[in-house]
């Protein structure tokens, strides 16, 4: 008796569950499925149409004159470097939403990838270093301003406003510094000071990207690895630690993979804003929660980042840069999300 | 039946940064009984329960379970043994019910892995002690107060552990919950023998649900035992300073606090 | 000790606070060295001599005096654009008795230039006299925006709250100002002015547009000053002592839009000199509005003075928008409000 009302507990909640992981690899699937679509169309959009025959035989290694220099040194490096940097972007500002249990605590508003930005901006353009140096830097960087935000918002009671304010402090005084190190380089170019700014694809190349692909095929499984425990960290730390997780080593191995991740795609693409802020709700609400959300999220950022980009090319009579769509597509959410908040009286 | 242990805190000191808060407190958690941590707001019994849980490092002393102490164990082994319920645990908004409780497997699943048998059967069967099994699929938002502390309480239930540690379960209840859940985590001491250590508020409460009593003043064990023996209205003078007679309570046999105060007092 | 929440910010009676002549004298010796020293610095540097033969003896070298006379009026112009961000920032605080409302923390710079980068590029517009009347409006707009958004919910408007509306609306409008920029080449010229404010600019005929709208704003700054001090009591309190408080708060905010609004018309956003001047004067002379905003009038002025200097200095042979280095210097003390702050007054 009493083992036959178990097993339909059991019943009941596997069709529940059942329910909710459709739910989850069909909405995964679709994400993925738009996001390559997005891939090709970086592709196929451009001064020039090639069709789609061409591309694939471009792609092959052949030599076509004019769409092999198109794709190969134009289309392609900005089809990746929106691609990857959309990824982590996506997945890092989820798992620092995540642990921190608050939308507004992502690198964007926490002044880390202006961080990075600013470190990869001294080092391209005053210092002109390779990009091994770069990378290295501006990891560096991003791993400096999030020790920093942490031990100038440590006080005897952790605060997430606190952290937020000092995150924002911290971004403006960094932003200052980018623009006053652009400025410095004498280089009046206004599409540099774009991509440092706001984020920006233009002038992505082939040869400045193994970094970024590199840190993202190594960290992303790292990351999904640690997926469960991130969904402990979600509960808090008391329940967290009770149910078996070194929340301290967890929560670093976390940021570290996050901030590597973050600056690498920074030094590539610059800031591009809103994304990292974005990128986990959307998830969120597509998905619902339950899973870790962790590839979800990071496909979503592969999706704002293309489609902005392609919008930013294509729509309009002049060119945006992708960081300027994104902002204007992200900043009205961001309000949304404060209004919301805060009739719900989370501050 | 849960397996005996042996949990002692021997002149445990143990604070926050800059203020310590248990001065020296020894003490031996019997095993499957009911043990509550009774005190006066600020005394220290949710640190004492937090250290006791090794969410906090005590500054001097030793806590083991079976003769080893606590911090030498592995996280996830020792989650398998001793579990906590915290004050105020965090919901992730939009979670599902079973999702959330099954988050209490964490000790007992490997890295990657979705869930196995046995932990849809630890999920069920702590729906089931906990009386909410039509909730399974509801979102944790849609609940009532009453119903997420049965899940809060479920979650820690399934994680299976032959000793649980509630800090204040049923703080925020109103009094039908409060028996409620008191009545459900003495069924599973009953029938699971499963070893409860808790901080109540309420100290008729207490008095009644509890094998055994815990005094604690100012961060010091004043008196333990049976609340037959330890409840008497000089206790209460010296834990809560209260003016009080103690009597026995018609309903359980259990002591029953009646305060006196300044005003009512029938000469 | 800064006074960091509004609780304290009791207004001390009659008496002239302890230390106010010291701090008036001191900072009145700070105004007179940093007019020398933004005379005298620049992408040629001039001795103390050649900055005064500069000024009261043209005749002796005629080109250390034209030097100076092109810098008189930018000096003058970044004392007077400070004065009006310092007590724009003073008055801001006050109305929403929180120490952590400046103009450019609360996006009321960007929308400013929003509106005047929008006149520019679609109504045509020319002359100081209507960036500023647009900048106002545009200030004015995203003042009440960022408040109303920043006020809902339990415990009104926090600074946390505040400081949230206030960047994702500033984060919205500078999106929206790049995006009006970038397809026109002609004010493209113009594109880092409108993003990062710079006093470098300005002209003699600004000065004379601006003047009439500082001396409006100052006055009605000076003029509620006491009334704003009962404000500091909370709004019952305030009821009680006689405030008409709904007509106090319009006045005193139009004052303060107005004043950032004209600033920001000439000068582009200019982020943090009234926070660092309040907070400063705070710190020294305490509270009392009556005296706390004349002198943040004062600390204004010599801040983005000096700001504008270091700029000078550091971006040599060119120039440092003065912008980047008030954000620089400023938006510690953002963090350092941060760091003080009790949780709860978060």
């Amino acid at each position: 008796m009493n083992n036959l009302t178990t097993n339909n507990t059991i019943a009941y909640i596997m069709a529940g569950r059942r329910q909710r992981s459709r739910r989850y690899w069909g909405v995964t699937t679709v994400l993925a499925v738009i996001s390559l679509l997005l891939c090709f169309l970086m592709l196929y959009f451009g001064n020039t149409i090639y069709s789609i025959d061409k591309i694939a035989r471009v792609l092959g290694g052949e030599q076509i004159k004019g769409a092999t220099f198109a794709i190969h040194t134009i289309r392609l490096p900005r089809m990746l470097a929106g691609l990857f940097a959309g990824f982590a972007f996506g997945v890092a500002g989820h798992i620092f939403q995540t642990m921190l249990r608050n939308p507004l605590a992502n690198p964007n508003v926490l002044g880390i990838t202006t961080g990075s930005s600013a470190a990869a901006v001294y080092c391209i353009v005053i210092l002109h270093t390779s990009e091994a140096v770069v990378s290295v830097v501006s990891v560096a960087a991003g791993l400096v301003t999030v020790t920093l935000l942490y031990l100038l918002s440590r006080r005897r009671a952790f605060s997430i406003g606190r952290l937020i304010l000092v995150g924002i402090g911290l971004d403006a005084m960094l932003s200052s510094v980018i623009t006053y190190l652009l400025q410095k380089s004498a280089s009046q170019d206004v599409p540099a000071a774009f991509r440092w700014l706001s984020g920006s694809l233009n002038g992505s190349k082939l040869e400045e990207l193994p970094p970024l692909v590199i840190t993202v095929l190594v960290l992303a499984p790292i990351i999904l690895l640690l997926g469960k425990h991130l969904s402990l960290l979600e509960l808090g730390e008391q329940s967290a630690s009770s149910l078996g997780i070194h929340t301290d080593r967890t929560r670093i191995a976390l940021i570290l993979c996050s901030v590597c991740m973050i600056a690498m795609a920074t030094a590539t693409t610059g800031p591009i804003a809103f994304v990292s802020f974005l990128a986990g709700p959307i998830a969120r609400r597509l998905v619902g929660v339950g899973h870790t959300n962790i590839i979800p999220a990071g496909l979503v950022g592969v999706i704002l980042v293309l489609a902005a980009d392609l919008i930013g090319q294509f729509a309009f009579e002049t060119r945006f840069p992708v960081g300027v769509i994104t902002g204007i597509l992200g900043a009205p959410y961001l309000i949304f999300l404060l209004i919301r908040m805060n009739r719900k009286g989370d501050f | 039946m849960k397996p005996t242990h042996q949990f002692l805190a021997e002149d445990t000191v143990a604070g926050y940064e800059h203020k310590t808060i248990i001065h020296g407190v020894s003490l031996s958690i019997p095993s499957n009984k009911i043990s509550v941590i009774i005190g006066a707001n600020a005394c220290g019994k949710s640190t004492l329960l937090k250290t006791m849980a090794r969410l906090i490092k005590p500054e001097s002393g030793k806590i083991t379970l079976d003769g080893k102490p606590i911090d030498k164990f592995a996280p996830k082994p020792l989650a398998k043994v001793l579990g906590l319920l915290p004050q105020s645990p965090i919901v992730p908004e939009g979670i599902s019910v079973s999702d959330l409780i099954g988050r209490g497997r964490f000790p007992h699943q490997s890295w990657l892995g979705g869930w196995t048998k046995k932990d849809y059967e630890a999920v069920a069967e702590a729906m089931e002690i906990m009386k909410i099994t039509e909730l399974a699929n509801r979102n944790i938002d849609e609940l009532s107060g009453g119903q997420r502390q049965r899940v809060w309480i479920a979650m820690a239930l399934a994680q299976q552990t032959d000793i649980l540690f509630l800090d204040e379960p049923t703080t925020f209840l109103d009094i039908t919950y409060q028996v409620e859940i008191l009545d459900l985590l003495t069924d599973l001491n009953r029938k699971h023998g499963t070893t409860i250590v808790m901080v109540l508020h309420d100290i008729n409460l207490s008095a009644r649900y509890a094998d055994y009593i815990f005094a604690l003043r100012e961060g010091k064990l004043l008196a333990e035992g049976e609340p037959s023996e330890v409840i008497t209205s000089e206790l209460i003078k010296d834990v809560f300073g209260l003016d009080s007679t103690v009597i026995s309570d018609p309903v359980s046999g259990s002591p029953l606090i009646v305060p006196i105060g300044r005003h009512h007092v029938v000469k | 000790m800064a006074n960091l929440t509004a609780s304290q910010d009791k207004p001390q009676g009659t008496q002239v606070p302890k230390r106010f002549a010291i701090v008036l004298i001191v900072g009145l010796i700070a105004l007179g060295v940093c007019v020398l020293v933004s005379l005298a610095f620049g992408s040629r540097a001039m001795g103390l001599k050649e900055v005064l033969d500069g000024l009261f003896r043209p005749e002796v070298d005629s080109y250390s005096a034209s030097v100076v006379q092109k810098r008189i009026g930018r000096t003058v112009f970044s004392l007077l654009a400070g004065g009006a961000l310092g007590v724009s920032g003073a008055l801001m605080q006050a109305v929403t008795r929180n120490p952590i409302a400046d103009p450019s923390i609360l996006g009321v710079n960007t929308g400013a230039t929003l509106f005047v980068v929008g006149g520019i590029a679609f109504l045509n517009i020319g002359s100081a006299n209507e960036y500023i009347v647009l900048a106002c409006i545009g200030a004015a707009i995203t003042a009440i925006f960022v408040f109303g958004v920043g006020s809902l919910g339990r415990g009104g408007a926090t600074p946390i709250k505040l400081v949230l509306a206030g960047a994702a609306t500033s984060a919205a409008l500078s999106s929206l100002i790049s995006a009006i920029m970038i397809p026109r080449a002609q004010v493209m010229d113009q594109l880092r002015f409108w993003q990062v404010g710079s006093v470098g600019a300005a002209t003699w005929d600004d000065i004379a547009v601006f003047s009439p709208f500082l001396i409006v704003g100052i006055l009605i700054a000076f003029v509620t000053a006491p009334a704003l001090n009962a404000l500091a009591l909370g709004d019952e309190a305030a009821t009680g002592l006689g405030v008409r408080t709904g007509v106090l708060r319009l006045v005193a905010s139009a004052a303060g839009v107005v004043l950032c609004g004209a600033v920001t018309a000439l000068a582009g956003p200019i982020g943090f000199v009234g926070l660092l001047a309040t907070h400063l004067v705070r710190l020294l002379i305490g509270p009392d509005q009556r005296y706390l905003i004349p002198m943040s009038a004062l600390a204004g002025a010599v801040v983005l003075t000096v700001s504008d200097v270091i700029g000078r200095i550091l971006g040599s042979p060119g120039e440092l928008e003065v912008g980047i280095v008030t954000a620089f210097v400023g938006a510690p003390i953002l963090i350092l409000l941060a760091m003080r702050s009790k949780v709860r007054s978060l």
